[in-house]
């Protein structure tokens, strides 16, 4: 086809698009792969029984605030990284923000422990299992991500793929959150963040192929 | 590109064709020998509007074009078409139209054919184009098969010297 009648078509089916629709496209996708990622914890290992008392105490809203945090900023960064020729720039610095605060948060509740607590404060009752459930709670909200982000114009697709990554394991530990007894700041600190990073690791490996698109 | 995000086609279309310029002028200094770029053009322009969404209106249009064309050409590298792509229109001029010797060699030998007598004329035609044998040609011309052989070698030996003289004068028409 010559290109003068390729342009002529493409204005001929040339629709007005909303500015939103890039954001609107990842939300649709975490959203989707929220609810899958909260059936799964639920079907899986359920709420934390109690759940309701939970809701008052401060250091469930830390765990909620630090992952929703996150997974907000990093959101933000997918959503930029989906657009061509794109850079993090200063969003290099927001996204270290929440990470900064949870590690500042659980080396001072460290620093202010006795000696002999700090074990129990780091590694809880379930840091074995902690990331692992995180990283496959992660992997509905990773599949929607990717289906968002493919749908867009991502360029550095590795750099996507890890934000995408990212993205889907902090909202993964949002959902974990809420089965999750662990109440310590260094084992947030650690043990989350360590969960996130697995999904954010996969989301890299997987973006340069993923998320191609023609 | 503001215009045309907002639907309107005009402006849209004189967008594309001043992109498609500099695509072409962008690819052409840096697509490898073997990748057309006119397929390159067209596959951005392509990219450029489906994926209008990714604009950011508080960026620079070009910007985001050029990354999109970039990526578009390492996307071409990688899938390693360097090797395959040819189009079609392009091998055109590597081939004559079907058939255009054929026509033009029988051009030739009906000029060279005229200037025989009519009976050497039919029976050259008849042997040696048309395939019969001699025998054949001597019964239908209702000659002897001697006589068909020496009428054959003679216009075959006068048509040599008609090839010749043809030569030679192509050569004194490019003179």
């Amino acid at each position: 086809m010559k290109t003068d009648d390729l342009i002529e078509r493409l204005g001929g089916e040339l629709k007005p698009v909303d500015p939103g629709a890039a954001g609107r496209r990842l939300a649709l996708g975490l959203a989707g792969g929220a609810l899958v990622s909260t059936a799964i914890m639920l079907a899986w290992i359920g709420p934390r029984p109690d759940l309701a008392h939970a809701l008052t105490t401060a250091m469930f809203w830390v765990k909620f605030g630090y992952a929703a945090l996150a997974g907000l900023i990093l959101a933000v960064a997918t959503r930029r990284l989906s657009r061509p020729g794109a850079r993090l720039g200063g969003l290099a610095l927001a996204i270290a923000l929440p990470f900064v605060l949870m590690g500042a948060m659980g080396a001072m509740r460290l620093a202010m422990a006795a000696r002999g607590a700090r074990h129990a404060l780091l590694m809880g009752s379930s840091a074995d299992v902690c990331p692992w459930r995180i990283f496959v709670i992660g992997l509905p909200l990773l599949a929607g991500a990717v289906w968002a982000v493919r749908g867009l114009a991502p360029t550095r697709l590795t750099l996507a793929g890890v934000l995408a990554g990212g993205t889907a394991g902090a909202l993964g530990a949002l959902v974990y959150g809420f089965h999750c007894p662990e109440t310590a700041a260094p084992f947030v600190a650690i043990w989350y963040t360590l969960g996130m990073a697995l999904v954010a690791a996969l989301g890299g490996v997987l973006g340069a192929r993923l998320l191609r698109w023609r | 590109m503001l215009a045309g995000l907002a639907g309107q086609a005009g402006p849209y279309r004189q967008l594309l064709t001043e992109l498609s310029g500099r695509l072409r002028a962008y690819y052409r200094r840096r697509a490898p020998a073997g990748v057309d770029v006119e397929d390159l053009v067209q596959e951005t322009l392509i990219a450029v509007h489906t994926r209008r969404a990714t604009y950011d209106a508080s960026q620079p249009f070009t910007a985001w074009a050029y990354a999109i064309a970039r990526y578009k050409l390492i996307d071409a590298l990688r899938r390693g078409r360097a090797h395959l792509r040819a189009p079609l229109e392009a091998a055109d001029a590597l081939f004559v139209a079907p058939g255009a010797e054929a026509a033009m060699a029988g051009r030739d030998l009906e000029r060279v054919l005229g200037k025989l007598p009519k009976r050497t004329r039919a029976l050259i035609r008849d042997v040696k184009l048309a395939g019969l044998s001699t025998r054949e040609a001597a019964q239908k011309h209702g000659m002897s098969e001697s006589a068909v052989k020496v009428a054959v070698h003679r216009g075959l030996k006068a048509l040599s010297a008609e090839y010749g003289s043809l030569k030679a004068q192509e050569v004194g028409d490019e003179d």
